[in-house]
């Protein structure tokens, strides 16, 4: 039965409507992590000598044991941001003559199927053959082995569980982070607990008692069947589909009414942003890049080199309208149909999309203002970019949706999730980018950096200046690609 | 109102559409009817100029629809839920519709009055987003949403489909109001009964095309009947289908 599951599963992807373009996601994605998974293979090959370049000979294994729990406690955070929840369309399986164990089964062993999985063997597996099996024996060395494999399934299976706790009430997730950052905090920064001193107080015993090892193994089991347990109280349609009994009251925004249609147009956008998951993570993803020029400007080496703070003011001041206007109209993509039909002319709809963008934009650059504190200049950056992001940075963005007839789920959550993303999407980003450091980095190179910041202010500010043209541009770029663009949209 | 001349839509080799020539006159209600893959949606969807035709055009008003945007301004429709903002509440969505016809909330609120009846309690102030609607009722709000705009012309596929029967007959007598005050209908159906009682003209699709223009009469509901049943055409099955029966009964 489990083969026929994965079949299935093989022929979704295949036929899946998008999958060329996919497969090109895919592999770029297969060669990073590829690239990945060599580079740590690399470090846990050499951790030996690494180490015996920094400590003497007998402090070796002590040390090698207090880094375990450091790198699982790691581990484990970014599994419980980035490891994917393994979902088999378990609907269509449900009525027929399948047994629950048989489907729940399913669901938590391939959850082992995790590159998460791979990188504790690779970091951990050589120092053990090279150092512990020659110095502790055999028994020793496998032991470590063992215990290695059950933290990881523990891991495994103890992430997936709060992820999917955390999928039914967002707290939990909130709460978990919460508790690693305090734990994480607690070690190294008040000293009060040493994760090190745990790991050794384990791994060094398991030295000499290696039955040791047979706990980690009970508890990595343990975990799988608390999964496969509340899989299986669970498997009910309504509770698997995230919905919420919630009352939906229904919101105006008063002020957008000043605006006409294209406010009415604005206003299903912000609620389109609000309700639902995706754009919602990509809108709390730009707040959290506001913070970017904390990361930077304080930097000794960076505080005298302005083309940084041109990427930096851009970045900030323009987050929104890379990071959602990327997706541009993919994330209307579902309604499409209807908005196409029904009595909203084009140059409106695109009006709207500029209002939206300049509002985001202008609460980003207010909300900047407090970078002054690293100086007036900051600030002036800020303006400047704020203006060309208004100017160009939007007449780009939209140019590229004209060009983007992919379809978006907006219920899916945004980190790893590809769906949506090609070549287009890729070299928008880098071509939002680049413009005003190859516009500034010739005038820096003759000394009017004045100057250089000027004539990006002028080219915004004209791009701004020059709307109606735009607009009219790309009403009729749209009107050449409209069918290609609808049908790509229904194809779910 | 509609014209259609030479319409053709192809899909990876095979003619889904092939209309040479049609027209739908002011105020006249049509019906369509045709088994699966008949092309029925496929034509509703080049009459909105949602996908383009191989060949032809479709005159709206004696306008093309492509590359125009004066029919939107009487034209509704309702083909599926991708015509609804799922993420919207019902009461956004009409208030958004309303507006995009310059009606005031007022008026919207007054016409939803009027419609409470249809909606039976379960559309409005539910706390709900289109979304989590099941589809009997995003097809009332898809309805409701058409009705809202005061079309000349109103255009609905299955909208019988997913409905109840108390519905049902309240859509019918809803179409049936319309079409007495001179709007325009054109519905799309499998139910039979339903079409035939609704409809003035029946347009029978078959692989694209349109092989029967019947103008509806009491032997109209007999004759697409007649044409739909199963084993008219060969004596033998229906024989056979009455050798099996006294076994079936035990």
């Amino acid at each position: 039965m489990i083969s026929t599951f994965l079949k299935h599963e093989l022929k979704a992807f295949w036929r899946s409507k998008n999958t060329g373009k996919n497969i090109a996601v895919r592999i770029v994605m297969a060669i990073l992590i590829l690239y990945l998974l060599a580079s740590v293979a690399y470090i846990g090959f050499v951790l030996d000598d690494i180490l015996k370049q920094k400590l003497p000979h007998n402090e070796l294994v002590p040390f090698f044991c207090g880094i375990i729990l450091v790198y699982f406690l790691a581990e484990f955070f970014s599994r419980l941001q980035l490891q994917e929840l393994p979902t088999l369309r378990v609907q269509p399986y449900l009525q027929l003559p399948i047994k629950r164990n048989t489907i729940v089964g399913y669901l938590a062993l391939t959850a082992l199927f995790s590159v998460f999985n791979l990188w504790p063997i690779v970091l951990f597996f050589p120092f053990i053959f090279k150092v512990i099996l020659h110095d502790a024996g055999l028994v020793t060395a496998l032991a470590f082995i063992v215990s290695i494999l059950g933290i990881t399934i523990l891991n495994n299976y103890l992430a997936l569980y709060i992820k999917r706790k955390a999928n039914l009430n967002g707290w939990i997730f909130l709460i978990a982070a919460a508790v690693m950052i305090l734990i994480g905090l607690s070690d190294f920064k008040w000293h009060i607990i040493s994760i090190r001193n745990i790991s050794y107080l384990f791994f060094g015993h398991l030295i000499t008692y290696p039955v040791l090892a047979l706990v980690p193994i009970l508890l990595g089991v343990a975990m799988y069947f608390l999964n496969f347990a509340y899989l299986k109280k669970n498997l009910y349609l309504e509770e698997l589909s995230t919905k919420k009994d919630k009352y939906k009251s229904s919101t105006e925004y008063p002020i957008l009414s000043y605006f006409g249609s294209t406010g009415d147009l604005v206003a299903n956008e912000i609620k389109l942003v609000l309700r639902n998951k995706r754009p919602r993570s990509a809108l709390i993803m730009s707040l959290f890049f506001l913070l970017y020029g904390l990361f930077f400007y304080p930097n000794p080496a960076l505080r005298n080199n302005e083309a940084f703070k041109i990427f930096v003011g851009m970045f900030m001041t323009g987050i929104f309208i890379i990071n959602y206007g990327q997706f541009m109209f993919s994330w209307q993509a579902s309604h499409f149909d209807g908005l196409m039909v029904s009595k909203v002319n084009f140059a409106d709809f695109l009006r709207g999309k500029y209002l939206l963008f300049t509002a985001s934009s202008t609460l980003a650059f207010l909300l900047t203002i407090p970078y002054v504190y690293f100086g007036w200049r900051v600030l002036l950056i800020h303006f400047i970019m704020y203006l060309w992001n208004m100017g160009v940075t939007v007449n780009i963005v939209l140019y590229f949706a004209n060009r983007n007839a992919k379809r978006i789920d907006l219920s899916k959550g945004a980190s790893f999730n590809w769906e949506g993303v090609g070549a287009t999407q890729l070299m928008l980003s880098f071509l939002l980018l680049l413009p005003p450091l190859i516009i500034y980095i010739p005038f820096k190179y003759f000394g009017y950096t004045d100057l250089g910041l000027a004539v990006i202010g002028a080219i915004g500010l004209t791009g701004t200046l020059t709307r109606g043209f735009w607009i009219k541009f790309l009403e009729a770029d749209f009107y050449k690609r409209k069918f290609t663009i609808l049908e790509g949209f229904r194809n779910k | 109102m509609i014209q259609i001349k030479e319409l053709k839509k192809v899909y990876s080799g095979v003619i889904v559409v092939n209309i040479p020539q049609l027209e739908i006159k002011k105020g006249e209600s049509v019906g369509l009817v045709g088994n699966n893959g008949a092309g029925k949606t496929t034509l509703f969807r080049m009459i909105l100029d949602l996908i383009r035709p191989e060949a032809g055009e479709v005159l709206s008003n004696n306008e093309p629809v492509a590359g125009h945007e004066h029919w939107k301004n009487y034209t509704a429709s309702y083909l599926d839920e991708g015509f609804l903002i799922d993420y919207l509440t019902p009461e956004e969505y009409f208030y958004f519709i309303g507006g995009l016809h310059q009606q005031t909330r007022a008026h919207v609120d007054d016409f939803l009055a009027s419609y409470a009846d249809f909606f039976n309690g379960e559309i409005l102030k539910r706390g709900k987003y289109i979304r989590d609607l099941s589809k009997g009722n995003q097809t009332k709000v898809g309805i409701a949403s058409c009705m809202l705009q005061n079309p000349e012309l109103l255009m609905l596929d299955e909208p019988f489909a997913n409905i109840d029967p108390t519905t049902q007959f309240r859509l019918k007598n809803m179409i049936k109001e319309a079409n007495c005050t001179g709007v325009t209908t054109l519905v799309s159906s499998h139910d039979l009964n339903h079409i035939t009682d609704v409809c003035d003209r029946i347009l029978l699709m078959e692989k694209g095309k349109i092989i029967k223009d019947i103008a509806t009469s009491s032997s109209t509901l007999a004759e697409l009947e007649a044409y739909f049943a199963i084993g008219d055409a060969f004596e033998p099955s229906a024989s056979a289908e009455l050798k099996i029966d006294p076994e079936e009964n035990h």
